[in-house]
């Protein structure tokens, strides 16, 4: 909403500079956007008179133009599209100073080879609105040659308002100046609606049927008959221009002026092209056809209201007119409507046809349904005025049920519990009468709310008012005393960011992408058709470039990161992105939302060193990057399998499982995967759910430390080939006894001191007891056990049995 | 050099001359080694059993009682005296050697070090930890809520009106149902704010509350600079038999001024909320010009960071308290625009695009 200061003290006085009103506005809750200053700066324009329009030589869409100046009568080219001979508009003569143009002056221009001195200008080129779809008309009684500042007021500042939609009453001049009166105290001024009613009695001209009361609860008309349709006076077009709308011609301007100024969207009929001149209001019948005054053919159903004659539809009720009974520039005699319609009717009506006028967005927040005589009158008014004629007596009101003032009660302790104020009732009651309302006092206050304010329909909207207009700067500030013991993070949420930090501790930084998957992504992995991760809750409206399911897996989204990455130079990559997966439970309930580590490794770990060289990283990088995790977490019981999962290569992958739960996978991906990602190069991932990781994860326990060193041993095992190394691990640890302090596995040995088939692994022990020494013997006993149950029970036989130092 | 042993020699040596040169000699060959290993040998050759100072013993018991005293006692303060001025030779050398050894293996200070690899927390994680932590220190607990949510707890029970712009398939996104009904609060949408959390706790828990809820919420909007359809929110609420509206301006004040600076100045305006009754959105004093204008702030000299307000007593309604007992306020901003203002981000799709060169900056 864009309002004019010069407008607004129509009906206030301002003391105010603008930018301290715009402050006053915002700080009251109709926030300033922006301020602008209009017209300033302007020298040598005048009124002008086109005398003739002939065609431009060599452009169809130039035309010169005989102007006269006041002093002289020259020819200049012109391309507006709305230059008229015998019109009056401002003219800039050479020399001109117009700051919204450019900073030098005016000069003599040659265009399509033909010299143009001077031009015709448009509201933008004057400053004074964004409207440059063609030459500012002004109005006939202007005087030619006169400065244009005589013919219209063109220094103003307008301030463009976010109305909230709770607040249709400041949708108006009158509005925004009731708001400035509650705010400054300078009472507010209603314009004049005083009649010279000289006409016939209105409904000897015309008849208002309402047939459906609940769509229109009030229709009011009013006539005007033997009008002179014209341009309107310069200073009507001024404001208009100014508000963003564009001048037509006398009799339409005042209908939008009316409605920029009450706030009350009115409509012109032409009476005499009203079948019967009689107006009936009801439902669209389904299919029936209706020109719009866009100029597109419609047809409506029956939720839509129409203002109709007996013939058929002439406006789709407070959205837009029809074009059988525009009011052209023949009409004279006119139908004025002023009429109240529900918010939500014409609020769907407006989505279901896709069109947003002045009106509609006015009616479906909701107008002053008390206000429509007012305006009929007002407009009736301003016609009158400019186009002559005679005002019909009286009005048509047909207002089946009136719809009366709201009364609420405000109790002022309420009001000072919510807001921690200490306001009186009588500067309550105070604050509210500002606003329109009457007010009884008592125990409680008793408000009478203007039917403006729609919004006003329980005690907490009046506390906000009073909070509102006194000022929310005026509340002091307190700290309320917080949550106690139920305050801070749960254990669980302190693992979750011990989790997140203990990845960034070992060098992977964090990704966050979008939450979105193209289920075609699934293929492109080649899950199978049972998978789980093929249950993708699908989006009815989905964006057309994020994919139109829920991701059921972060991975391809990891592997996008890393091929958008690799594309722009980054080769080395080290990821985690922490984000949900969604898998559906069927289409009536909510899915199951997977909180989820994803993981990615990719070219090389460690940054070349100019002290050494730089290695790929591979599986077992990413296996001791959750190995740590598990470590950081205190998690005992995390097992690595073999893993099937599609998209990895099948003897490079594992799956995980924390306290025999399923806990994610990691691995090599699949090359055949890799390439459907346009990804080149080794890529390590992998997927970790927090759930069974934090449930499976133990604070750290303290065990008494001896003081002597431990007792240190290798021992190397000789197994088959296919036995897995944790299998040899858990048979030195079953068999260690409590004695057995750690177990590192340090030599995989292939090759020709062992036979075919078989493999060396070469364990590092360490035994040691708090309670006091242990000695050689005692430690070398255990080994012994050891070595005996990895002969008995994996048939292995042992390649080395080697002491070290014991103080190493 | 030992000072006694060479003034008790020079006294015992007046009759023998032959000896005090053997002393003196003996001072010179341990000054003229140059190395440990000449030291050692100078030390066999003064020391040793063959050596010059064992033969002055020798052939002692042949001697008068008197002169062997004599003799004895020169032998003895000559093998003081070596012994001693061998070991201050031997640590010079040492100390020789050792600083030549660390001039020979000097390091270039100023080539790069050796380090482990460094992660780096998303910016947007970041922010959102600094903002929780705050509120932490205030006394809330942190609480999550789905993503995927009912109509209800995100519009309906928000006291969002049934045909309200935002409910619309051009602002909401909704998950595909084959039998949906528009407006309906059994449809399921991706949530639009991550307000729905405070319906969430309400429903299951009873007053005083205070919680702060971080999370992912979307929109249906085209990526561009300023849109993205994923964005995160951090929500917060309080609600107690005693919260007035000056606690929400004390607390949101006291966080803004944690987060952006001490010397920031905090102001609310009144807005429009369907779910916070009377509603404000917060600014902050431009931390660029400091409240004269500048292009951050558009010149309006405040920055917008967040809205708020006191919870709507229909909310309450809707999860069963009493909206005469308790009394509450909530508020959310959003954590790309936090993050865009205190960094100076001016593309919102960086935060999504996750590359290595935007990461390694936090
Ligand atoms: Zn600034």
């Amino acid at each position: 909403m864009r309002i004019s200061i010069e407008w607004l003290k129509e009906y206030i006085d301002i003391e105010m500079t603008a930018e301290e009103l715009a402050d006053a506005l915002s700080m009251s809750g109709t926030a300033v956007d922006r301020v602008h200053t209009l017209g300033g700066g302007i020298s040598g324009v005048v009124v002008a008179d086109v005398r003739e329009v002939k065609p431009h030589p060599n452009a169809d869409t130039l035309s010169i133009v005989v102007v006269d100046d006041g002093e002289t009568v020259r020819e200049i080219v012109c391309g507006a599209p709305n230059v008229r001979a015998g019109m009056k508009y401002p003219f800039a003569r050479e020399g001109a100073r117009l700051p919204a143009v450019s900073s030098k002056p005016l000069k003599k221009a040659k265009i399509r080879g033909v010299e143009s001195a001077g031009m015709l200008l448009s509201a933008a080129e004057l400053g004074i609105s964004e409207d440059h779809t063609g030459i500012l008309e002004l109005a006939g009684d202007a005087e030619v040659g006169a400065d244009v500042h005589q013919a219209l007021p063109l220094e103003d500042i307008v301030l463009e308002l976010e109305i909230t939609p709770n607040r249709p009453d400041c949708m108006s001049v009158v509005g925004v100046a009731r708001e400035v009166s509650a705010l400054t105290g300078a009472p507010l001024r209603l314009p004049s609606v005083e009649l010279d009613e000289s006409g016939p009695p209105v409904d000897t001209l015309a008849r208002v049927i309402l047939e459906d009361p609940q769509g229109c609860p009030r229709y009011t008309a009013r006539a005007v008959m033997g009008v002179k349709t014209g341009p309107s006076p310069a200073w009507m077009q001024r404001r208009l221009t100014a508000a963003g709308l564009r001048p037509i011609s006398n009799v339409v301007d005042v209908t939008n002026y009316v409605l920029l100024e009450l706030g009350q969207p009115l409509h012109a009929f032409d009476l005499d092209l009203l079948a019967e001149r009689t107006i009936i209001v009801r439902r669209a019948a389904r299919g029936e056809p209706m020109r719009t005054l866009d100029g597109v053919d419609r047809q409506l159903d029956e939720a839509t209201l129409v203002i109709t004659d007996p013939s058929g539809p002439v406006a789709v009720a407070g959205i837009i007119g029809g074009e059988d009974s525009e009011v052209t520039e023949s009409s004279a005699n006119i139908l004025i409507e002023s009429a109240h319609f529900d918010p939500t009717s014409i609020l769907l009506t407006s989505k279901r046809l896709g069109i947003r006028t002045e009106a509609s967005a006015r009616f479906e927040r909701g107008v002053d349904p008390g206000g429509t005589a007012f305006a009929a009158a007002r407009a009736a008014r301003l016609m009158n005025e400019l186009a002559g004629g005679q005002v019909a007596s009286g009005e048509i009101d047909a207002y089946p049920e009136e719809i009366k003032p709201r009364t609420l009660e405000l109790r002022p302790s309420r009001a000072n519990k919510v807001l921690g104020t200490d306001l009186g009732a009588g500067e309550m009651a105070g604050i509210l009468q500002s606003l329109g309302a009457r007010v009884e006092a008592g125990e409680a206050l008793t408000v009478t709310v203007p039917t403006f304010r729609p919004d006003l329909e329980r005690e907490i909207d009046l506390v906000e008012e009073v909070a509102r207009i006194n000022g929310f700067d005026r509340i002091p500030e307190t700290v309320p005393q917080g949550g106690g013991l139920a305050a801070g993070l749960t254990p669980q949420q302190r693992l979750e960011k011990k989790m997140l930090a203990g990845l960034t501790a070992q060098g992977l930084s964090q990704a966050v992408t979008y939450s979105f998957m193209n289920p075609a992504d699934l293929d492109l992995l080649g899950l199978a058709d049972d998978d789980k991760r093929r249950r993708v809750v699908t989006l009815l409206n989905p964006l057309a470039e994020t994919g139109e399911g829920m991701r059921t897996t972060l991975l391809p989204g990891m592997l996008r990161v890393a091929g958008g990455n690799i594309n722009r130079g980054s080769k080395d990559l080290a990821l985690f992105e922490a984000g949900r997966a969604f898998i559906s439970q069927g289409e009536e309930v909510l899915p199951v939302e997977i909180d989820t580590v994803a993981l990615l490794l990719a070219g090389d770990l460690h940054p070349q060193h100019w002290s050494g060289r730089q290695t790929a990283c591979d599986f077992f990088d990413l296996k001791g990057i959750v190995e740590n995790l598990a470590d950081v977490l205190g998690i005992t019981v995390l097992e690595f399998g073999r893993a099937s999962e599609e998209f990895l290569v099948p003897m490079s992958a594992a799956v995980l499982s924390a306290g025999n739960e399923y806990a994610g996978y990691i691995g090599q991906l699949h090359p055949r995967v890799a390439s459907a990602f346009d990804l080149e190069g080794d890529i390590y991932c992998g997927e970790l759910l927090a759930a069974p990781l934090l449930a499976a994860a133990n604070e750290s326990v303290y065990s008494p430390v001896g003081r002597f060193p431990n007792v240190k041993v290798d021992v190397a095992a000789v197994v088959d080939e296919a036995a897995d190394a944790i299998e040899v691990e858990r048979v030195i640890r079953r068999s260690g006894g409590d004695t057995l302090k750690s177990v590192r596995l340090f030599d995989v040995y292939r090759g020709p001191q062992v036979a075919q088939g078989k493999k060396s692994l070469a364990y590092a022990l360490e035994f040691g007891s708090a309670s006091g020494t242990l000695t050689d013997e005692q430690a070398h006993r255990r080994l012994d056990a050891v070595i005996a149950s990895l002969q008995k029970e994996l048939g292995a036989s042992i390649r080395g049995r080697e002491r070290e130092g014991e103080a190493r | 050099m030992d000072e006694n042993s060479m003034n008790e020699i020079e006294q015992l040596t007046q009759e023998r001359p032959e000896l005090a040169a053997l002393a003196r000699e003996s001072l010179d060959a341990i000054e003229a080694a140059g190395t440990p290993a000449e030291l050692e040998e100078t030390r066999v050759r003064l020391l040793g059993k063959k050596g010059s100072i064992a033969a002055v013993f020798k052939g002692l018991g042949s001697l008068p009682p008197e002169e062997k005293r004599t003799l004895g006692q020169i032998g003895n303060a000559l093998r003081t005296l070596a012994e001693s001025e061998l070991t201050a030779r031997a640590a010079r050398l040492k100390d020789a050697e050792t600083k030549e050894r660390l001039l020979r293996e000097a390091t270039d200070v100023t080539l790069p070090g050796r380090r482990l690899p460094q992660g780096h927390d998303h910016l947007l994680a970041r922010v959102i930890d600094d903002v929780t932590d705050i509120f932490v220190s205030l006394g809330y607990k942190v609480v999550a809520g789905p993503e995927v949510e009912l109509d209800f707890y995100n519009f309906e029970a928000l006291n969002t009106p049934p045909h309200h712009p935002a409910r619309s398939l051009q602002d909401t996104l909704y998950v595909r149902r084959s039998d949906p009904v528009s407006d309906d609060p059994k449809d399921i949408l991706l949530r639009t704010h991550t307000s729905p959390v405070q319906v969430r706790v309400m429903e299951s828990e009873r007053p005083p509350l205070y919680v702060i809820s971080p999370g992912k919420a979307y929109r249906k909007d085209e990526i561009d600079a300023t849109h993205s359809p994923v964005f995160h929110q951090v929500e917060g609420f309080a609600v107690s038999e005693d919260i007035t509206m000056g606690d929400l301006k004390g607390t949101l004040e006291v966080f803004a001024r944690k987060l952006f600076g001490e010397e920031r100045a905090v102001r609310f305006r009144p807005h429009f909320f369907p779910f916070t009754e009377p509603s404000a959105e917060v600014d902050v004093s431009c931390f660029v010009c400091a409240g004269g204008g500048c292009s951050l702030c558009k010149g309006v000299g405040w920055l917008e960071i967040m809205g708020c307000g006191m919870i709507d007593p229909a909310v309450f309604s809707h999860v069963g308290y009493d909206p005469e007992k308790y009394t509450g306020f909530a508020f959310g901003g959003g954590v790309e625009r936090i993050a865009m203002l205190k960094y100076g981000v001016d593309d919102m799709r960086v935060f999504f695009e996750n590359d290595m060169r935007f990461l390694r900056q936090f």
